[in-house]
């Protein structure tokens, strides 16, 4: 088994860039010859794995108990029996990986739900992958989502640090031309409003330390921008 | 599962070199063939919520919307709709082996040869004007008898729930073609601007509450923004609805059209499918940002309607579903989807099917009068059945699963209330007089919208697919 994924894996079939053509596109339209890769969605724990991962935030411990991060207030109490509380973990088993998110029988975590995550009532062997508008609520405005965008703009120089850091590669100059909009957008906005500032930088348990506070409140927009990419959350 | 069969699901169509919208996408699809689509000459509508048939269409339109009362788990014809006096004469008794000789059977195959009759566990009312027979476990139902049109005489292919729900949905057993409620709107768009034209409400209670997967209700290779989106039945309808704390709904549209305008340059350069497909997500999560609060905040809903339904609102129950499916239909939803998962009556059918049956009962007969009160009955569709029916042969208290009969009833617009439609044999196990396939079932829903089922058609892997496949009659008698 071993050797046979070793086979595939190093195999220049595997190894295909996931760069589509126009004229790959019109000659072998369903990729029979493979001359391409095709773009992967990230599963649900990668996706925030990978979050939690460009923003700093990730806590890269292994194994133990399964840990507790932001959930929606209340939606434990749609489970039928028995009555159960959920206490988010407000310490650094808020930052771990997917995988560890606690799973309540059938009862899984929104926002893994949302991205297809199984409920695990039935074997599944292939996971779906559907596109959803549910998918770009949690994006935008799931906490664990929102802190890592803090965190990400807290930790970067600027937004071409930002923007590599979440997708190793630099922006083109029209990317850049959006993302600077959007900055200098939120700038104002911010600029004039104090108590938006301390709401927004206020989401999540880990307080962030800055001068400039309305200036990193306006580049957390950018980067919760960043973090809702197509790109961000597919494997090309 | 072949990894490349998933490709090519992914793959979807052949794509233009230009990503000009999501009609673009639809288009590439279309070209050459409108005119079988009876598309209006030249380019396709391509604004989002337009289906590739626009205003046109190749019937008169009978019916908006439909609303599928989805029975999920199978529910026992016998005990509902289709009353068998000489199968309670045989109760106890061998089945009489005519019935079941190499005949295909789930887990009574085991005990084939030992067969026993189960009879009706309930009594049966002639209900309403038109005398038809309903269950005395439906006391709601029958008061509307003559609104419904029942069809005994339904046929599946599909003996296990899984496959037995996607035979429902796409009209075939292979997973991964598109739900009926994805080929609707992908057909003739949706009215509802900032809700999903397919949206999916699940319950469960009574019995064994078999798991329904995501997979039912998804486009399968139509563009991904005709795929249902399920709500949940507790609570906040959608989580994650609210902008995030400091975050005004300006800025917050503002970033996702940025994040928009980003993924339209990726594009550009990506050739992938999926990327419209995001755009159009991000456009349709940001208006139910403004739009969800409204749906679920039922505080005008008069005490009465709350009344009638028997429910309070949001707390998870079919009724409560069967209100929000109402209050959908009122926004524009094309296909809403309702599941009730609980009919799996293998065993202590007496009891659990009588406890499954008063958890949908109120509500279904709430919707329609509801619906029927406000205007509303006469262009919608309302479809309520399960994936297949129950055997007429007892599983211990029980019974198991059979596809050669079951029962369905539609009403709404267009459709004959009072009828009942087709007969099963003497003990009700296999469909004798007019026997409905599913595929009927889809052309007949697909009439009453205005569409001709042989010209809603999309291609795929070189073949022009239908939802009724190469199959599908319309069952006349039913419609008005």
């Amino acid at each position: 088994m071993k050797q046979l994924v070793r086979t595939i894996v190093l195999s220049d079939s595997y190894a295909q860039s996931s760069q589509n053509s126009p004229e790959l596109e019109e000659r072998d339209p369903y990729n029979r010859l493979l001359a391409r890769q095709r773009g992967i969605r990230l599963p649900a724990e990668l996706i925030r794995d990978n979050a939690l991962t460009v923003s700093g935030l990730l806590n890269p411990e292994i194994g133990g108990r399964s840990v507790k991060p932001y959930q929606p207030a209340g939606y434990y109490q749609h489970l039928n029996f028995p009555r159960r509380k959920y206490a988010e973990d407000l310490n650094e088993n808020q930052y771990r990986r997917g995988l560890y998110t606690h799973w309540q029988r059938t009862f899984l975590h929104p926002s893994m739900k949302a991205f297809d995550a199984p409920a695990r009532e039935e074997c599944t062997m292939v996971r779906e992958s559907s596109s959803t508008p549910l998918q770009a609520l949690v994006l935008l405005n799931d906490p664990s989502f929102v802190e890592a965008a803090k965190a990400l703009a807290a930790e970067s120089e600027d937004i071409l640090d930002m923007f590599e850091r979440a997708l190793t590669r630099r922006p083109t100059a029209a990317e850049v031309a959006v993302l600077e909009e959007l900055l200098a957008s939120e700038e104002s906005r911010f600029a004039a409003d104090a108590e938006a500032v301390g709401q927004l930088l206020g989401v999540g348990m880990k307080g962030v330390s800055a001068d400039q506070r309305s200036q990193l409140a306006a580049k957390t927009s950018v980067a919760r921008g960043i973090l809702n990419l197509q790109e961000t959350i597919t494997r090309y | 599962m072949n990894p490349y069969f998933l490709d090519h699901l992914k793959r979807r169509t052949f794509l233009e070199n230009s990503f000009t919208g999501i009609g673009a996408v639809a288009l590439a699809g279309l070209l050459g063939r409108q005119e079988s689509l009876g598309a209006p000459s030249g380019i396709p509508e391509a604004k989002s919520g337009t289906g590739i048939l626009g205003e046109k269409r190749h019937r008169p339109v009978k019916v908006k919307r439909v609303i599928h009362l989805c029975m999920a788990g199978g529910q026992s014809h016998l005990e509902s709709f289709d009353y068998k006096p000489k199968l309670a004469e045989l109760d106890g008794k061998p089945m009489p082996a005519s019935f079941t000789k190499g005949q295909q059977l789930a887990q009574l195959q085991k005990q084939a040869g030992k067969l026993k009759c189960m009879g009706p566990q309930f009594e049966f009312t002639k209900s309403g004007k038109s005398g038809q027979e309903i269950s005395n476990v439906f006391p709601h139902l029958q008061k509307v008898a003559d609104e419904i049109a029942i069809i005994r005489s339904m046929q599946t292919e599909q003996i296990n729930h899984d496959p037995a729900h996607t035979f429902m949905n796409t009209g075939s057993i292979i997973p991964g073609r598109p739900s009926m409620g994805a080929w609707v709107n992908y057909g003739i768009g949706s009215e509802a601007e900032d809700l999903p034209g397919y949206v999916v409400l699940t319950s469960e209670g009574g019995g064994q509450g078999q798991p329904i997967s995501s997979r039912q209700w998804s486009s399968g290779w139509l563009p991904s923004q005709y795929q249902g989106v399920q709500f949940q039945s507790k609570g906040d309808a959608v989580h994650y609805v609210a902008n995030p704390p400091g975050v005004s709904r300006d800025a917050q549209g503002e970033l996702v059209d940025s994040v928009n305008k980003m993924n339209r340059l990726f594009g550009k350069t990506r050739h992938d499918p999926e990327i419209e497909g995001r755009i159009a997500q991000y456009e349709m999560a940001f208006k139910m940002q403004a739009s969800v609060p409204g749906l679920m905040d039922v505080s005008a809903e008069k005490p009465e309607t709350l009344e009638r339904y028997g429910c309070q609102p949001g707390d998870g129950s079919y009724a409560a579903n069967c209100l929000l499916a109402r209050r959908l239909a009122e926004r524009g939803v094309r296909f809403i989807q309702l599941y009730h998962r609980g009919w799996d009556h293998h065993g202590g059918i007496k009891a659990n099917f009588e406890k499954t049956a008063n958890l949908v009962d109120q509500g279904t007969a709430a919707l329609i009068r509801d619906l029927k009160d406000r205007g509303m009955l006469e262009d919608t569709l309302i479809i309520f059945g399960g994936e297949f029916g129950r055997t007429p042969m007892a599983q211990g208290s029980g019974r198991d699963h059979h596809i050669n009969a079951f029962s369905m009833f539609l009403c709404g617009g267009g459709v004959n209330g009072g009828v009942t439609h087709g007969a099963t044999d003497e003990l009700g196990y296999a469909a004798m007089e007019d026997p409905v396939h599913v595929h009927d079932l889809h052309a007949t829903m697909l009439h009453l919208l205005g569409i001709d089922h042989l010209r809603l058609t999309y291609r795929f892997q070189g073949r022009d697919f239908r939802l009724t496949d190469v199959f599908g009659h319309l069952i006349k008698p039913v419609l008005a």
